[in-house]
């Protein structure tokens, strides 16, 4: 019912647009605050045809796409949806500048997207659902690229074409996140900035307490979040905690729960190879392990928090040790913290004879096959996630590069000292199962953390959720069961 | 989702109802029931538009197992979706035995202990059950499995969320259209403030909700039931399944209860004043007025209330999103993620269907116990 009052809202709306641009006479110099679909409608006027011409234009391309561009002023359009959390579009809105610095005639729109990951799928299928031409590079979330895949181009022959230009090959990136973003041989998604779990810990604390080093296994962790919490609370603090971490029913427990599991030799719930490795002694280990920490060194609350929970708990400095995102470290630095200068990160402890696992995060830059200049739109996408972009975003926004050697970068480890130290996380990077289980990853997903919540809540115990996730998986999937 | 708007299921009947006898009818009749028809044909046409095809496609889509936004070719699978989600069984748990072979109790509460769920669900034929639930019943128990427990989880929450917080709501609406109703000073401005809960929006209520059940004590519930010594002040409200829909009725009758004083103050607005003066010369109690006044001739609008209220609970769908995402669902927020999360468009619109004819049996019983259709 949405869609078909949408259309003729829509419809209405773009009559209106053509009256309007009618009267307007040749004037075509679109507002900066104008809808897309209010452009389109200008555009179409000024060509003198009407939508069928448009529509022919979609089908062909290349020399059809100079007229089209001919349209709008002389330029061809690309229209990128990018994120806009925090200084991202600006930061974007900078890149896009660059661009159209060096090509004068092509203009680069952005598409605000909605703040929220799920939102903004929502938004995505949208467009890939009727097929729409209206954004030609999309931002996509780490553990899209395999359900999106069929709607994306390969961009590694743009790699190939572009990448002498702007300085970039695929070997340039994280091998684990390109591994992540190729689906069927088929590269659908340059990684574009990077996110992976961090141990945040309190210097001062540790020097207080007789620590030097950071926890190296979750046993050490355990022991000195209870040593801090006891007696800080002993001094008075009532609401101090150990650990605070991500323990609610929703994603981000699935990448703690993924970082334990990974971290105690449990596998990835699903292997890159389709195998459903998540019933196994390790994996129970870990579990049990942080189910042992809820009430004892993470507050019984702890069960239903997410990132910014964790952080205003860290941030206020009641808590010892944070797991969270990059994202937490300059906003713990800000003037209106209370740990500010006091803390530093480390990569995630290691569980008894495992390796540090940290989840793999992040934002990937795609291109749609349905847009009307995918050559073109691909070279924006590899000049975006090139060197030249990624530094400015690293120095600028604080924002993770997915290129390595970015991370001894002097000017980028300049304004972010700690980048330094997340080579090795970024380098370790567990991705989720997210490729391996298309198109059923939200399921598979839903499936581990709903489980993984009942053993923290002790409705389950660890054993038994991990029987759970292989039967439902195996029934969702079909996939093969084994041993990580 | 397109299934929600109860226009399509009560929409009224064409008004211009032909007399019975139709042989009868002059020509100017004749010529008046054309031009009535006429004058109807744009409103049948949008309704065609905006109702009933949107509604058609959603169940010629709930027969097939088409994705939303992919390639994958669709084909037709009859009644599967439906089937996956509706199928149930209920089977009785054994008593787990002790090593003599004696039913086994727990040896710290003394209770019985039953076989685990699983155990009876899962066989090697048939489809695979997951447990909903479990109860007692004369003394033996039972589970409740579903091959989709989580949509029929969402059906048992979307309905004790509808039972319970229209009940609340009506109660609780009828007591402050009482009181906005009498004279006092300052009673329009009370009537103005008393409608702010229903004038912010869902999605900002549900957040500022949220931050009260914030899970440590910074949390307004938290930090309450702390003080009175009930909690340690660290309960995690949202993620505890005790606490969730009494967690969403508290919201939605706080933020309802409003808009059901309006309706109601209305209503009692419409009763003239002089049979209360007649009732008090005859000698009945206030309570009598009540019940044998009041009440009675409130009954057409409390069915209009009533039905606007319960359909929009049934279809129920931002406060769950909001508040608790996945962690449980309304029927509406499980359709959203089957077709946002999953792409699995079919099974969405199968979910949909069900809502849809949920809210039609609403409807009609609603319409026959409380006899609009007869009074209007």
């Amino acid at each position: 019912m949405k869609r078909s009052k949408l259309a003729v809202l829509m419809s209405l709306l773009l009559m209106a647009m053509m009256i309007l641009a009618a009267c307007g006479g040749g004037d075509d110099t679109p507002t900066d605050g104008d809808a897309s679909t209010g452009d389109d409608a200008a555009m179409t006027e000024d060509d003198g045809a009407m939508t069928e011409d448009d529509g022919a234009a979609t089908e062909d391309d290349g020399a059809a796409t100079e007229d089209d561009g001919a349209m709008s002023g002389d330029k061809q359009v690309i229209t990128v949806a990018s994120g806009a959390v925090g200084a991202e579009l600006e930061l974007a809105q900078n890149a896009a500048a660059m661009f159209e610095e060096m090509h004068p005639d092509v203009e680069i729109r952005l598409l605000d997207s909605p703040d929220l990951a799920d939102d903004r799928l929502g938004l995505y299928l949208q467009y890939f659902e009727t097929q729409s031409s209206e954004v030609d590079v999309y931002q996509i979330d780490t553990i899209w690229p395999g359900d999106l895949a069929e709607h994306l181009i390969d961009l590694g022959p743009a790699l190939e074409e572009y990448g002498e230009t702007y300085n970039i090959s695929r070997d340039d990136f994280f091998p684990a996140m390109v591994e992540n973003n190729t689906v069927d041989g088929a590269l659908v998604a340059l990684p574009w900035f990077t996110d992976a779990g961090l141990l945040y810990y309190r210097t001062d604390l540790m020097e207080k307490y007789g620590y030097d080093a950071p926890p190296a296994t979750w046993d050490e962790l355990t022991e000195m979040a209870q040593t801090i919490q006891d007696g800080e609370r002993e001094e008075g603090n009532q609401d101090f905690s150990g650990y605070v971490w991500q323990g609610n029913a929703y994603e981000g427990l699935t990448c703690d729960a993924l970082e334990w599991i990974a971290s105690f030799g449990g596998g990835t719930i699903v292997s890159p190879e389709g195998v459903i490795t998540i019933n196994n002694d390790n994996a129970v280990a870990a579990l049990e392990t942080a189910a042992g920490w809820v009430g004892t060194i993470s507050p019984d609350g702890v069960v239903g928090m997410a990132e910014e929970d964790a952080r205003s708990i860290w941030q206020a400095g009641n808590a010892a040790f944070m797991r969270n995102w990059p994202y937490a470290y300059s906003l713990g630095n800000a003037d209106d913290s209370a740990v500010a200068g006091l803390f530093d990160v480390s990569p995630l402890p290691a569980g008894p004879g495992g390796s540090p696992a940290a989840a793999l995060g992040g934002w990937q830059l795609a291109v749609s096959k349905y847009s009307q200049n995918p050559d073109l739109a691909s070279e924006v996408a590899v000049f975006l996630a090139g060197p030249e972009v990624q530094k400015m975003r690293a120095i600028d926004g604080s924002l993770n590069p997915t290129i390595e050697a970015l991370y001894e970068d002097a000017d980028v480890l300049e304004a972010n000292p700690f980048f330094g130290s997340l080579f090795d996380v970024f380098a370790n990077a567990v991705a989720r199962p997210s490729t391996a289980t298309a198109p059923n990853y939200a399921e598979t997903s839903r499936i581990f953390f709903t489980n993984v919540h009942e053993v923290l809540t002790g409705d389950t115990d660890a054993q038994t959720a991990v029987e759970n996730i292989e039967l439902d998986l195996e029934d969702l999937t079909g996939f093969e069961v084994g041993q990580p | 989702m397109s299934t929600q708007n109860p226009a399509a299921d009560v929409s009224p009947k064409p008004v211009a109802a032909p007399p019975s006898k139709k042989g009868g009818m002059s020509d100017l009749a004749k010529a008046e029931e054309r031009l009535a028809y006429l004058l109807l044909l744009p409103t049948l046409v949008i309704l065609f538009l905006i109702a009933i095809y949107p509604l058609g496609s959603v169940f010629y889509y709930s027969t097939t197992d088409r994705r939303f936004a992919s390639s994958q070719a669709t084909e037709f699978v009859g009644l599967d979706n439906y089937q996956q989600l509706l199928n149930m069984t209920v089977r009785e748990l054994p008593r787990q035995l002790d090593e003599a072979g004696q039913p086994a109790v727990d040896p710290d509460t003394g209770e019985a202990l039953y076989a685990r769920p699983n155990e009876v669900l899962i066989t090697d034929d048939g489809p695979r059950y997951r447990d909903v639930t479990t109860f007692n019943l004369l003394g033996k128990r039972y589970v409740l499995g579903a091959t989709d427990r989580d949509f029929i989880d969402a059906t048992l929450a979307t309905i004790i969320f509808t039972v319970l917080s229209v009940v609340l709501e009506t109660v609780l609406g009828l007591g402050v259209a009482m009181v906005v109703n009498s004279n006092f000073a300052g009673r329009g401005p009370l009537r103005v403030l008393m409608l702010l809960p229903w004038a912010i929006p869902t999605a900002v209520s549900s957040r500022m909700w949220e931050f009260m059940f914030d899970p440590t004590r910074r949390g307004f519930f938290n930090v309450v039931s702390q003080k009175l010594g009930l909690t340690d002040g660290q309960v995690s409200w949202l993620t505890e399944r005790a606490f969730q829909l009494p967690a969403m009725i508290a919201i939605d009758v706080w933020k309802t209860t409003p808009f059901m004083a309006l309706l109601l103050l209305a209503g009692l607005q419409l009763i003239p004043s002089d049979i209360y003066e007649a009732a008090d010369v005859d000698g009945a109690s206030k309570f009598r007025q009540f019940w044998q006044l009041t009440l009675p001739l409130l009954r057409p609008t409390m069915a209009v209330a009533l039905i606007f209220r319960t359909l929009d609970a049934v279809r129920v769908f931002d406060l769950f999103q909001i508040v608790l995402a996945e962690k449980r669902y309304s029927m509406a927020s499980f359709a959203y993620y089957e077709l946002i999360k999953n792409q699995k468009m079919g099974y969405a619109s199968a979910a949909s269907v069900i809502i849809f004819l949920l809210i039609f049996i609403f409807a009609v019983v609603y319409m026959r116990a409380l006899g609009v259709s007869d009074e209007q």
